[in-house]
């Protein structure tokens, strides 16, 4: 117990239920934090008596079924986010190949894409041709590389 | 006194509540619904007053056990619980208030709207008195309450406020002042003759 004053208690008392002792009031003239408690005790007391009972509360099976739920989906959350982690990593090292991937062959890729016309492929596979084998390699990992992530990313989502 | 010191579990409660290793249980339905019907009522009395506020009220009751399971929480004791349940409500009431900034302008807005029909008598005293009660911070308003209804003593108080214990006497102190200030402004102040 650690009150204002050793009375507190009692004045509180005394002033809701307003049942003053002579003693209860004479402390009253030499005490202020009692003062105080005999002023807002009666108030309180109303205050609290004001009846709430038209509220109802929420069913405790009603709370119980959502924080269960709550906690199941809390739990997937958490076991997916090491998943979650990876699949980000992915995203960027898939992203940060293909830009790798065209910054280091950007001229011939152009050169390549440009070559996509009935004409051209004739005429410009020479130059198509400065694009090396492993090229097409590391197109064809990144490609499966991108599929795959897409696939997997819109099997996760449904 | 202490908090809620006069209510206790029922014996096959605690008992049930204890394993062979001697540890106790975390809380299963039968018993939370029991906690539940004890508490709830006054839980949201104390959240409705310190937020002026029904459906926050609400709001802050469910968040409150949501999180008291989330804790799965070892029936210790009664009183340890309820010290649990209020310490949580009253951190979350006050990141409610944190949150809007606006909790002062949103109890009068709520307290004004509730004005428009004629109110009964009775209503027209909650009104009233929500709106004095409102006017206060919101931690004398947990303080006020939880010393004058709930009859919690410094050392529950601190725990729920987060405050020191020394601390309480000081800050009960001057929110009983503000009170008094307030209802002697309203000329609502009881008449105390020493």
């Amino acid at each position: 117990m650690n009150h204002a004053c050793r009375r507190d208690t009692e004045i509180v008392r005394a002033a809701a239920q307003d049942r003053w002792t002579e003693e209860l009031r004479a402390h009253l003239t030499e005490c202020e934090d009692c003062m105080q408690a005999a002023i807002a005790a009666p108030w309180m007391e109303r205050f609290s008596r004001i009846s709430d009972r038209e509220h109802i509360l929420p069913d405790p099976s009603i709370v119980w079924l959502k924080a269960k739920l709550l906690q199941s989906s809390a739990d997937v959350s958490r076991a997916s986010r090491p998943l979650d982690i990876v699949q980000l990593i992915a995203y960027t090292v898939v992203a940060g190949g293909w830009a790798a991937l065209l910054t280091w062959r950007w001229d011939a890729v152009k050169a390549w894409i440009g070559a996509f016309t009935p004409t051209s492929i004739v005429t410009n596979a020479a130059r198509a041709e400065s694009l090396s084998m492993s090229f097409f390699a590391l197109l064809f990992v990144l490609a499966s590389f991108t599929v795959m992530l897409a696939l997997h990313t819109i099997m996760a989502e449904e | 006194m202490t908090m809620f010191a006069s209510m206790t579990l029922p014996a096959p409660l605690l008992i049930e509540a204890r394993t062979r290793s001697g540890k106790p249980d975390p809380m299963d339905e039968a018993r939370f619904e029991t906690f539940y019907r004890r508490t709830a009522g006054s839980l949201w009395s104390y959240l409705y007053r310190l937020t002026g506020d029904a459906a926050v009220a609400d709001d802050l009751l469910q968040k409150s056990f949501f999180r008291f399971l989330r804790a799965k929480p070892a029936v210790v004791s009664d009183e340890h619980l309820r010290r649990w349940i209020f310490r949580t409500a009253t951190n979350l009431a006050f990141d409610h208030f944190r949150e809007t900034k606006r909790e002062r302008a949103r109890s009068e807005a709520t307290v004004r709207s509730e004005s428009g029909p004629p109110m009964e008598a009775r209503e027209v005293l909650r009104h009233d008195m929500m709106k004095t009660f409102s006017e206060l911070k919101p931690r004398e308003r947990a303080l006020l309450w939880l010393a004058h209804v709930e009859g919690a003593d410094h050392e529950d108080i601190s725990e729920a406020l987060g405050v020191k214990t020394k601390s309480v006497k000081v800050l009960l102190f001057r929110a009983r002042k503000r009170l008094g200030e307030l209802l002697t402004k309203k000329g609502l102040a009881p008449e105390v003759k020493p």
